[in-house]
């Protein structure tokens, strides 16, 4: 069969070029030819008639073009040829293509990464059936709510269709050969009705099984069914063996399903919470959760329990204090709001910046290419094909700026998950989110496509003998566009120092929270939790010689210094309030209590951490069940109770629930130490004797059955390890070991959040600085560029090159300092929003506004010295002759 | 005197159809036959003149070959093809339908 003519006409075009050329300048010649022979013909003279010919053909080489537009193929032919010529022209500046290409890069990539994390932490909806309808009751919106205040709450609420409650949970799985204390939460059965998770496999607990006796199954989550149990799909009904109880397995959750997701994030297993006997109790341990009832609102919910925990709180004082309803939402990213909106803040002036860099770096390549393409068009170029050309070259621009964006994007993204400290709720989720790559990938390319397509407009718009006259002067450029051209460098300025000065409070904060004395040494100890939970270790009359034997034996390997054990280690644990009274002081008024965190340690704690003492002595091994109480107390506690006197020897009386209070002695003042947060202020805290405190030797609550072992040595702490597994294994090989990290990465994670916010910031402001570098780079050696010639007069004429120096370096520094000065004034602002992030230092610190304004002028200076030095270099003759 | 009329494309295609029916002709030649046969009502350009050639010769319904003019020079004559002649035919058909719808809209009243 015969190819139709036009796929002929095609292969010809596309692959025959140079023929099909040849051809049809042939043709037309032959017609410019035929008609001045006509014109002869008719008693022309050959030289005139030539002259009309081709006038009257009106431009040979716009007709070629105008036949070459109708050609089969002839989009394609021109695309191809506008993309060779495109990346010929663009690899002829490799220094501005680069630029520009890296701008859009780093602004696309950073975006797209940090978007993606904002996305998955505070815009996607939490992964349960209707999480907006869940509500989180709680004080203060984030302290736990005792279970009395659950029953009463129950019992007078109309808005909620369901109220549950969860509680933290650490029990040790044994009966395999590695023990291990797993992180897990009790929930009342209606905690996973509410949140609406199918399971992968079995079921959720049945009403009825969060009642004692009835609460021994669990559900598991995927991660310890395939980390413990080989992913057993025939795992439901087995029973595995939890704090030395059998429990049987009832369901297993599919991998995305974590809960709850603001506190015990890392909760792998599931079992019920059985409430019913503890419902009178005060103890506030539970977080309780509501779903809102059809009909209802978080509002008319929140008004509702205002007005029942108002009731209630005059009843009983102190039980139902600020009592609030937050939405399950604000619960997860209340904290870390800030952060995130500070770092999303941050993206969108690197990508601005980004913007305004190619922006400008496009119109001085526009505004010099003026004349070719001004030329262009005179030889037959139409408008639509500059464009086109124009488009193209813009097009290959944002494309391989897309593409590096996307390779940081997906490595950006990576790095900051791996980088975030745990506090980031949902991290885990995060991933490259293909939305927002293509919304950054479009502003970039509409950036691109405007500001390299705009001048080009204009310039075909404009009267071509004008331009042509305009590129041969080498003038200095039309007012207007060189105005537009330090408006962009001026913004990026202003762009980088809201960052910078963002970035310098945070660096600011940093110092000032590694300049906190933790009141410890934190250097060569390492910690580990060991839990007797289980083990032949918990029967009571064993529990003190188990640990007492295990510190001994801790104490004989060789290199460790010293050792000791606390229940909670400062920064690390949980910080625990008892309440007591000073003896001899007034009784406190009916309903108030006064507590203190106290700490219960085993001999040699103070010592292994070096926490000094001020007065008296510490806890020893002499203090236990049968001799006097002593307590060692802290030097706020110390001067709060008897400021104006010396507290040793006294005595205060520590409550025990339906017991009489039991006196003990302060026979000791020690140095205030951290509590549980870095940056907060030290409080009055007690340690108590491990060997006289009969609920931690007694009680069967899991929460009372392990210590945190402190191990000090003058070597690698890390590196005992293993010796003392091999210690705790030889007294019960059922002991689980866990939460294994040395004090010093204990005090680092408690400055996690900081430094992961200094680097990010840091890193976006150091991008910033280097595009406003190069922006401002970049402008100066155009303007020199396009100088040339003035310069060269004025050299001429006698002008020194110092004074050519000042000429040049006061331009840049006015566009940079207009830039810093409009930043100072946005970043005074903008700061403010990020009060909650800082420690130490104040939003609008004059400090760090003075150095970083200093510092970028310094570098405009800088850059636009450079430029000017060769400015300098211009010898005068030569400059004349120029173009 | 008034401007010559603008030609519209499919105008243009088909005058150049039927003055290619009588033989084959060069450029300058059709553009003259043009003017010729219209009594100087169409004048050719060669801007519109060469793309219509080229797209009709792309679209098989002209042939073109180089040949010698009148004057003893090398010229590129286009020749109607069996594709050509039918699309002349339609393109006569339709011209006549609508000139004739055209007419009576304009003398109805």
């Amino acid at each position: 069969m015969k190819p139709s003519p036009r796929i002929r006409s095609l292969w010809r075009n596309l692959f025959r070029r140079s023929r099909v050329e040849v051809d049809l300048d042939q043709e037309l010649r032959a017609y410019v030819d035929e008609l001045a022979e006509e014109k002869r013909a008719a008693g022309m003279e050959p030289g005139e008639a030539r002259r009309k010919a081709l006038l009257e053909t009106g431009g040979v080489e716009q007709v070629k073009e105008s036949v070459r537009e109708v050609r089969a193929g002839a989009l394609l032919e021109t695309v191809i040829q506008d993309v060779r010529y495109g990346a010929r022209t663009l690899f002829r500046s490799p220094g501005s293509t680069a630029a520009a290409i890296v701008a859009l890069a780093l602004g696309i990539g950073a975006s797209t990464a940090i978007f993606s994390v904002v996305n998955a932490v505070l815009i996607r909806p939490l992964p349960y059936g209707h999480p907006e309808r869940i509500a989180v009751i709680l004080h203060g919106g984030s302290q736990p709510v005792s279970p009395a205040n659950l029953a009463a709450w129950r019992k007078a609420s109309r808005s909620f269709r369901r109220m549950g409650a969860a509680e933290g949970w650490n029990p040790n799985l044994t009966g395999s050969d590695r023990p291990e204390n797993l992180s897990a939460v009790r929930v009342t059965s209606e905690i996973f009705s509410m949140l609406e998770v199918p399971p992968l496999l079995g079921r959720f607990f049945l009403p009825g099984e969060d009642e004692p006796g009835r609460d021994h199954s669990v559900v598991l989550g995927h991660g310890l069914w395939s980390r413990r149990f080989g992913a057993d799909p025939k795992i439901v009904g087995r029973r595995i063996t939890l704090n030395g109880e059998p429990y049987t397995v009832v369901g297993v959750m599919p991998p995305s399903f974590h809960f709850p997701p603001f506190w015990n994030q890392s909760a792998e297993i599931w079992a019920p919470l059985a409430l019913s006997p503890r419902f009178a109790s005060q103890g506030e341990s539970l977080r309780v959760f509501g779903e809102i009832a059809p009909g209802s609102t978080r509002e008319s919910a929140a008004a509702e329990m205002a007005s029942i925990t108002d009731a209630l709180e005059r009843q009983t004082p102190g039980t139902n204090r600020d009592v609030r309803v937050r939405s399950l939402k604000d619960t997860v990213v209340g904290n870390i709001r800030p952060a995130l909106l500070v770092l999303f803040a941050a993206v969108a002036f690197v990508l601005l910046i980004a913007c305004a860099n190619v922006a400008h770096l496009l119109l001085a390549r526009a505004a010099a290419r003026q004349r070719e393409m001004a030329v262009r068009t005179a030889i037959g170029a139409s408008r639509s094909r500059i464009t086109r050309q124009l488009l193209t070259e813009s097009l290959l621009l944002a494309g391989a700026g897309g593409l590096g964006g996307i390779l940081i994007a997906a490595w950006g993204v990576h790095a900051l998950v791996a980088a975030s400290p745990g506090a980031i709720p949902r991290v885990a989720t995060v991933a490259l989110d293909a939305r927002v790559l293509v919304f950054t990938l479009a502003i970039s390319f509409a950036t691109g496509i405007a500001f390299g397509l705009a001048p080009a407009l204009a310039l075909s718009r404009r009267d071509l003998t004008e331009a042509l006259r305009e590129g041969e002067r080498g003038s200095t450029e039309g007012g207007a566009r060189s105005r537009l051209r330090g408006f962009l460098v001026g913004s990026e300025f202003a762009l980088a120092l809201v960052l910078l000065v963002g970035a310098g409070l945070m660096i600011r904060s940093l110092l000032a929270l590694q300049a906190i004395d933790p009141g410890f040494d934190p250097r060569g100890v390492l910690t580990m939790v060991v839990s007797v939970k289980g083990t032949t270790a918990e029967d009571p009359a064993r529990r003190a010689a188990f640990y007492q034997q295990l510190l001994e034996r801790t104490r004989a390997l060789p290199g460790v210094q010293a050792a000791g054990a606390i229940n909670h280690l400062p920064l690390a644990g949980d910080i625990w309030g008892w309440p007591f009274e000073v003896e001899g002081r007034p009784p406190l008024p009916a309903g108030e209590t006064q507590r203190a965190t106290y700490r219960v340690v085993l001999p040699g704690y103070l010592e292994t951490m070096r926490v000094p003492l001020v007065a008296g002595r510490g806890i020893t091994s002499k203090d236990v069940v049968n001799s006097p109480r002593v307590v060692v107390i802290n030097e706020d506690f110390a001067r709060k109770h008897w400021p104006a006197e010396s507290a040793i020897g006294r005595r205060i009386l520590l409550a025990e629930p339906e017991r009489p209070p039991v006196p003990a002695v302060v026979v000791g003042i020690a140095k205030n130490t951290v509590r549980d947060l870095w940056s907060s202020p030290p409080s009055e805290e007690m340690y108590l004797a491990y060997l006289q405190t009969r609920s931690y030797l007694e009680s069967d609550n899991s929460h009372l059955q392990y210590l945190t072992l402190v191990v000090r040595t003058g070597g690698d702490p890390a590196g005992l390890t293993g010796a003392i597994r091999g210690i705790v294994g030889a007294l019960d090989r059922n002991a689980p070991v866990s939460e294994i990290q040395t004090m010093e990465s204990v005090v680092a994670g408690a400055t996690g959040q900081t430094r992961f916010y200094v680097v990010l910031l840091g890193a976006f402001a150091g991008v910033a600085l280097l595009l406003a570098a190069v922006g401002i780079y970049g402008v100066m050696a155009y303007s020199v560029s396009r100088r040339t010639h003035e310069i060269g007069i004025r050299m001429a004429l006698g002008a020194r090159p110092g004074e050519v120096l000042r000429l040049v370096v006061r331009q840049g520094l006015v566009v940079a300092l207009a830039g810093t000065a409009a930043g100072a004034a946005g970043a005074a602002g903008l700061t403010r929003l990020m009060g909650a992030l800082l420690y130490g230092v104040a939003p609008t610190d004059l400090f760090t506004f003075a150095v970083v304004s200093g510092l970028l002028i310094a570098v405009a200076v800088f850059a636009s010295w450079l430029p000017a030095r060769r400015a300098t270099r211009i010898d005068p003759l030569s400059a004349l002759r120029y173009e | 005197m008034t401007e010559p009329t603008s030609l519209l494309q499919g105008t243009l295609d088909l005058l150049i159809l039927k003055t290619l029916a009588a033989g084959e002709m060069h450029g300058l030649g059709i553009s003259r036959r043009i003017e010729q046969v219209t009594h100087g009502a169409f004048q050719v350009k060669p801007g519109s003149l060469f793309p219509a050639l080229h797209r009709m010769e792309e679209a098989g319904w002209l042939t073109a070959s180089w040949g010698e003019s009148e004057n003893r020079r090398r010229a590129k004559y286009y020749r109607l093809s069996r594709a050509g002649r039918r699309q002349l035919r339609a393109e006569t058909e339709e011209w006549g339908r609508i000139s004739l719808a055209i007419a009576m809209a304009l003398h109805a009243t």
